[in-house]
């Protein structure tokens, strides 16, 4: 009887990839597509009812309600009843740097070293990492890729979910220099352990400005040099400063891992600074912003932050983690959400919901995880709203993506109607009803 | 005279196991019921007295001096049970022997955790408080019910079903074989030392018996002319593997790879074991018709995968393919974290292969109560269960709804209006509140929280 | 020979007594002593003024007004302004133990590691190793008259065995009696993860105990046998388990070092499954069990080891003080930038405030606590050094209901009762042991200083210096 029903369900399933996802299969569909009848959240500029997305190739041609354009050229995806929004964009993880945690040697995101400004993060990343199909039919498009570890971990990549090279996936090969906030980690009661984690702390930074200070010099020597190089020795090539010098020029934002009241005020400090007032600041993690909201948002410094993870303090309300990203939002700091995770990704929509949940409504939650880490990161004149020119990342939902119940049906990165396929799905129909045979 | 000896004896210990538990007396109004059992009603109420659940249906009578709750327009529920934790143990792991059978975890439950609490805020009622999976036979587990305030003893489940923890792969073999170069060091090491335990048990009960019974004919022969026996002592490991022989412990065994679900299914066919659940079991899904064959269950996580070798090839579609499969699944957390949020990880089986809803809050109701042994007590709102529940805002499976009141015995342990923020029980004098300092950016996991204080351990 | 005997007994009397001559009041053994005019404190917290108390041999022979001095006793005159008090006890000191090994070396089978390594070591007793310890001379001079020494180790340390402190340097030679109980806490195998073994977690220690009882009983059962049958197997020898027959027979009590109530809690399984007697060694929370300790008739040894005050707490009780006495100190410059730097607290942190003060004035409030609910009460440092006790002493008598005299009659009468030696120590009374200390004023009272010591009738006067 069970295996019967299965093959019902079977057939159903392989009736619907021969007619509607026929084209993508095994390849995705690309070129001229429209998508008509959707609700479409363009989260830039409203929610539009019976709308029309139009694509033409990597680029989005047309977002409205007029079906008139939609030639015979269009391969047509009817979605009435269904949702539209941009791809979601994951602002932490290590995604394709890590295959599987435990095994060290398929671990890419932790190098050796304090100050490692010259690793890429771009250069580590597994365009075939299995978990990357995985991540992307749940409508996560694009990640932060970020190295671990040290004092300065290396350089975080923007990257895009279709593609075989690191290069065709990339949005920005650097897109942000990843720094563990050196704590104050009391290692005892009283004040004496303070005082020493205190002098601990104070020589970290001394180290940091020291490392930023020749940088700065090393930027200001090498622009003058390539400016004009008539007369001047050629100065000596140091991979680790010239890596730096995009960063002190408040071209690669500086991403601060800091999550504790007292550090997270220490950072806004250093950050306020007079020297470290040009670096382009994002903190990320930040469990404890919503202690010191106000003075997060008069830094003006945005903030990546999750939702799920336990309160940390043992007194702390059992709804902290959630309100976190709601409480920021609303002191006036930029909020974009992320997983922290490496396998999980998919994931992001759910830690999106509950920051919904808890404060932040759908619609603000939305742009957390659209449009506000594409500003953050300084790509949203491509990425994070449907708007003609945009480029065409986006899902088309059942419903509200962040409700679990709610299915993914179709996802485009960068036009690409992808194959809404990966490990899981294909061990489901290998399973599901594994002794079946053919008919 | 000896009889009725023995009738005041178990007298006493009665008294002693019924301490004085807190029951209350409530009735909920006008909710939409989640019975799991018996489907929807609307416009329900549920009545409670003494713990116990009295009256389930549509305009019940209010009875006089109980406590009604309106509830129009939420949802009540049974509390969840997690098939699968860690949540307040002292310790998870006696992980210097690949065979613990004689710790138990009702020795090592820690009635203070303010984690406790936060469990309840998700709806959670009752846990499966487990021993790690450092080795291949673990420690005995401890069924709780959160009543959190209380002391240790009175956290247990009264009358659930005795467990125990076994754990296959990687864990044991990377303890014992790889940490200190003993058996096992492969899934083959696994086995016999599964095989040898149950053998020597088996050797050491017939012993002893022996013993006994000679001791009992040389202790009746007054004259004391026959020889007396060899003493064979009373051995607490053997006593808890043949006591698993003769069925009166359940066997929650940690494993993942298909392979050694079969091995496991094999062995205990060999000496008789039934009624085993297979923890995490990421694979279970590659031979779910041989589990459901076996009438084993399984307990596996929503989406857990890839964090470790034995968990690379396997699938979120894991408890649908079981589901499907006539298998009878739950779906637990092993986790301080995902324990607070257990309805959504049930509501991500609806996500991936699109099991129904109603499947979906088995997983996390009446499943895990079937694995646990308590069945008959909780897991769904059935007239004579006990009163544990939770009353939500909206439908449980939705992101965007929030546990209002969880009641355990008819009595109330969380109010998300009236509870104060700060719910810790126990405080240390020594605390300090301000020095607080790390950070956190990307986490992922390296592994289950099983294992966690064993690598702590391994880190000293 | 018989000459030669008299003449070394006539030589020896003259070297005591010219040694006595020289050093006066230290170490003798003479025939009798006596101090006399004293304000003597007995047992039930009365004072008897102008009191004499002579004893010899170690035992007290006369106390009372105006007493008969024997001549041959040697007088230390109070002069009326001198107080005596019982020696103090100990009840449960480490003091002279063996450090636990360090860099234990790695087990081939941790799971199955010899009993020292697994932590139980029942069969070792005190006076076997005994080491020096500064410990020693400092406890004497803080009037501890008596210690019950137990050893440094985990689940079964050893024996526990009652010395007077008559010398700075111990020998087996000053034990006061044989043990009189076993050792045990929940300290699990030792070693850490490179050579540790089996147990390594409580429930393993509890598992592993239980095992051992077992065994125990075994081996008694077949040692048994084996007297009347001498042509069956024969038992093994095993000193470990052979330590345990008392337990096992409940002939002895067990002094288990536990703190936790819920710690407590799972040793009264153990006391449930077999039956032994026990007495709570520290037990800083045992006070929230205190009915649970009357019905099982279970005495305890505290420990005044408290947490000190939360800074906050100590910073605002100084401010009202401050306040209270109206002393201005806006003109401090110091204070003046304190006052800035510091922000006010926020609702959130008085809550957890107001909570650690309630946990902290339970902790401090434990001793008062077991004392007013009837349970046998003693003390033992455990840990702490003789030199802090002044420190904790007035802590506790600050903040809690319980007085100096409580205090002194926990670390004398009680702690006798509890050891099961009162018969000998604890009280100024005659027939008993001779255990005194001399001080000027009365004891723990600021400024006032112990002169004189006496163990078991051994003088150590601490005013020579």
């Amino acid at each position: 009887m069970k295996s019967k029903k299965w093959k019902v369900v079977l057939a159903l399933l392989l009736i619907g990839s021969l007619t509607v996802q026929a084209q993508i299969t095994d390849k995705p569909n690309f070129g001229k597509i429209a998508i008509v009848d959707a609700t479409i959240h363009t989260v830039t500029e409203g929610t539009i009812q019976n709308g029309v997305i139009r694509l033409d190739g990597e680029k989005i041609e047309y977002v409205g309600t007029d079906r008139s354009n939609i030639s015979d050229e269009y391969y047509i995806i009817q979605a009435s009843g269904k949702h539209v929004y941009p791809g979601f964009m994951d602002s932490g993880t290590s995604l394709g740097l890590v295959e599987v945690s435990a095994v060290a040697v398929t671990v890419d995101n932790r190098e050796i070293g304090n100050m490692n400004s010259n690793m890429l993060a771009f250069t580590a990343f597994n365009p075939n990492s299995v978990s990357i199909p995985v991540t992307r039919v749940s409508g996560v498009t694009h990640v932060i890729t970020a190295p671990q570890g040290g004092l300065v971990s290396g350089q975080a990549a923007l990257m895009d979910l279709w593609g075989y090279s690191p290069d065709s996936m990339a949005i920005d090969v650097t897109a942000g220099m990843v720094l563990n906030w050196p704590s104050i980690r009391s290692r005892g009661r009283g004040a004496r352990n303070l005082e020493q984690a205190e002098k601990r702390y104070k020589e970290t930074i001394k180290n940091l400005n020291k490392w930023l200070d020749n940088a700065r010099f090393y930027q200001q020597m090498m622009s003058e040099y390539e400016a004009d190089a008539s007369g001047k020795v050629k100065p000596e090539k140091n991979q680790q400063l010239q890596s730096m010098r995009e960063l002190v020029e408040g071209k690669t934002p500086l991403i601060i891992a800091v999550s504790s009241e007292k550090d997270i005020l220490n950072a806004i400090e250093w950050a306020s600074h007079e020297d470290n007032i040009s670096l382009n600041i994002v903190f990320a993690g930040v469990e404890e912003g919503w202690r010191v909201a106000e003075q997060i948002a008069k830094a003006g410094i945005p903030c990546l932050v999750s939702t799920l993870y336990t309160p940390i303090r043992p007194y702390d309300h059992i709804h902290r983690p959630y309100e976190n990203p709601s409480v920021l939002m609303k002191a006036g700091v930029k909020v974009a959400i992320m997983t922290g995770e490496v396998e999980n990704v998919r994931n992001l929509p759910f830690n999106a919901g509950y920051a919904a949940a808890y404060g932040m409504g759908t619609v603000e939650a939305i742009k957390a995880v659209t449009i506000n880490p594409a500003e953050i990161f300084g790509v949203s004149n491509l990425l994070g709203s449907l708007e003609e020119g945009k480029q065409a990342n986006l899902f088309i939902s059942s419903g509200d993506p962040f409700e679990p119940l709610s299915q993914i049906e179709h996802v485009f990165i960068k036009g690409y109607q992808i194959p809404m396929d990966s490990r899981h799905t294909q061990l489901f129909e290998e399973f599901l009803d594994r002794d079946a045979t053919q008919e | 005279m000896k009889n009725i000896v023995n009738t005041l004896l178990l007298l006493v210990v009665f008294s002693v196991e019924s301490f004085a538990q807190e029951k209350g007396s409530v009735f909920i109004q006008n909710a939409t019921l989640i019975t799991i059992t018996d489907g929807i009603i609307q416009n329900g109420d549920v009545l409670i007295i003494d713990g116990v659940i009295t009256g389930i249906g549509t305009d019940l009578n209010v009875p006089l001096g109980v406590k009604v709750v309106n509830a129009s327009g939420k949802y009540v529920m049974p509390g969840i049970i997690d098939a699968h934790s860690h949540l307040n143990t002292v310790s998870t792991n006696e992980a210097r022997n690949p065979v613990t059978a004689e710790v138990t975890m009702e020795e090592s439950i820690n009635p203070n955790s303010v984690s406790i609490y936060r469990a309840i805020a998700g709806g959670v009622t009752s846990i499966h408080l487990m021993h790690g999976s450092a080795n291949v036979i673990g420690g005995q587990g401890e069924t709780l019910k959160l009543r959190y305030g209380v002391s240790q003893d009175e956290m247990r489940f009264v009358d659930a079903k005795r467990t125990i923890k076994f754990a296959l792969g990687e864990n044991p073999t990377r303890v014992h074989g790889q940490g200190n170069g003993i058996q096992p060091r492969t899934r083959m090491g696994v086995e016999q030392i599964i095989r040898s335990h149950f053998d020597e048990a088996l050797d050491y009960r017939a012993r002893r018996e022996a013993y006994l019974e000679t001791k009992k004919v040389y202790e009746g022969n007054r004259r004391g002319r026959r020889v007396p026996p060899v003493p064979v002592a009373k051995n607490l490991r053997y006593d808890v593997l043949n006591d698993i022989i003769d069925g009166e412990i359940l066997v929650h065994c940690h494993s993942y790879r298909a392979d050694e679900i079969l091995m496991l299914m094999r062995v205990f066919n060999d000496y008789g074991i039934k009624n085993y659940t297979f923890q995490h079991a990421n694979e279970a899904f590659k031979v779910a018709p041989e589990i459901a064959k076996n009438g084993a269950y399984t307990s596996v996580f929503a989406d857990w995968w890839a964090y470790k070798f034995e968990v690379y090839y396997s699938t979120a579609y894991n408890a649908t393919i079981l589901n499907e499969n006539g298998v009878t699944n739950s779906i637990n957390s092993d986790s301080n974290e995902l324990i607070r949020h257990l309805n959504h990880e049930a509501a991500k089986t609806v996500r991936y292969g699109k099991t129904s809803e109603a499947d979906a809050l088995k997983m996390i109701t009446i499943n895990p109560a079937m694995q646990l042994g308590i069945d008959k007590m909780v897991g769904s709102l059935e007239i004579g269960k006990h009163g544990d529940i939770a009353i939500w805002n909206g439908h449980p499976l939705s992101i965007y709804s929030k546990v209002q009141q969880t009641y355990i015995d008819g009595k109330k342990y969380f109010d998300l209006f009236t509870d104060p923020a700060d719910m810790r029980i126990a405080v240390d004098s020594d605390d300090f509140y301000r020095e607080w300092g790390f950070n956190t950016f990307i986490q992922g996991r390296e592994e289950d929280a099983c294992m966690s204080d064993v690598f702590e351990l391994i880190q000293q | 020979m018989k000459i030669n005997k008299t003449f070394i007994g006539i030589v020896s009397f003259i070297t005591m007594l010219i040694a006595w001559i020289q050093m006066p009041l230290l170490a003798q053994e003479v025939p009798a002593h006596a101090i006399t005019n004293v304000m003597v404190h007995m047992a039930d917290g009365s004072v008897i003024e102008n009191t004499d108390i002579v004893w010899r041999n170690g035992i007290i022979e006369q106390v009372g007004v105006n007493e008969f001095i024997p001549f041959d006793a040697f007088v230390i005159d109070g002069g009326d302004s001198l107080h005596v008090y019982p020696g103090l006890i100990d009840g449960m000191a480490t003091w002279g133990s063996p450090d636990i090994p360090r860099d234990l070396p790695r087990l081939e089978n941790p799971g199955k590691p010899p009993y020292d390594r697994a932590g139980a070591q029942p069969d070792r007793i005190p006076a076997h190793y005994l080491n020096e310890d500064k410990a020693f001379e400092d406890a004497m001079r803080a009037g501890f008259t008596l210690v019950s020494l137990g050893l440094d180790g985990q689940m079964l340390p050893g024996h526990i065995q009652p010395f007077n402190l008559s010398a700075p340097k111990l020998t087996q030679a000053h034990a006061f009696s044989d043990p009189l109980a076993l050792q045990g806490s929940f300290d699990t195998a030792p070693g850490g993860w490179g050579s540790g073994a089996y147990p390594s977690t409580q429930m393993g220690v509890m598992a592993y105990f239980r095992q051992l009882m077992y065994d125990a009983s075994a081996l008694q059962e077949h040692m048994m046998y084996f007297e009347m049958h001498s042509d069956m197997t024969q038992p093994e020898q095993n000193d470990v388990l052979e330590a345990l027959f008392p337990l096992v027979n409940k002939e002895y009590p067990l002094f288990f070092e536990v703190d936790s109530k819920e710690e407590i809690e799972r040793l009264f399984r153990l006391q449930d499954e077999f039956g032994f007697e026990v007495v709570l060694v520290s037990a800083k929370e045992a006070s929230a069990l205190s009915e649970e300790l009357k019905t099982r008739n279970i005495a305890v040894l505290a420990s005044l080891d408290f947490t000190e005050m939360p800074d906050w707490l100590e910073e605002e009780i100084k401010e009202t003080e401050a306040n209270d006495q109206e002393i201005n100190v806006s003109n401090d410059d110091d204070a003046n930038n304190k006052d800035v730097e510091k922000t006010a607290p926020t609702e959130e942190e008085l809550v957890f405030r107001s909570k650690q003060k309630q946990a902290w004035e339970e902790e401090i409030n434990n001793v008062a606590s077991l004392v007013k609910a009837g349970i046998p009460t003693g003390f033992t440092s455990d840990g702490m050094s003789p030199k802090e006790i002044q420190k904790k002493i007035n802590l506790v008598t600050e903040h809690t209901s319980l007085t100096k005299s409580d205090l002194i009659e926990l670390m004398t009468v009680q702690n006798a009762n509890i050891l099961g030696i009162s018969n000998r120590v604890g009280t100024i009374k005659e027939g008993n042991s001779a255990h005194l200390i001399l001080t000027d004023g009365p004891l723990f009272e600021k400024g006032t200083k112990i002169h004189i010591q006496v163990s078991q009738g051994v003088i150590n006067d601490f005013m020579e210096n």
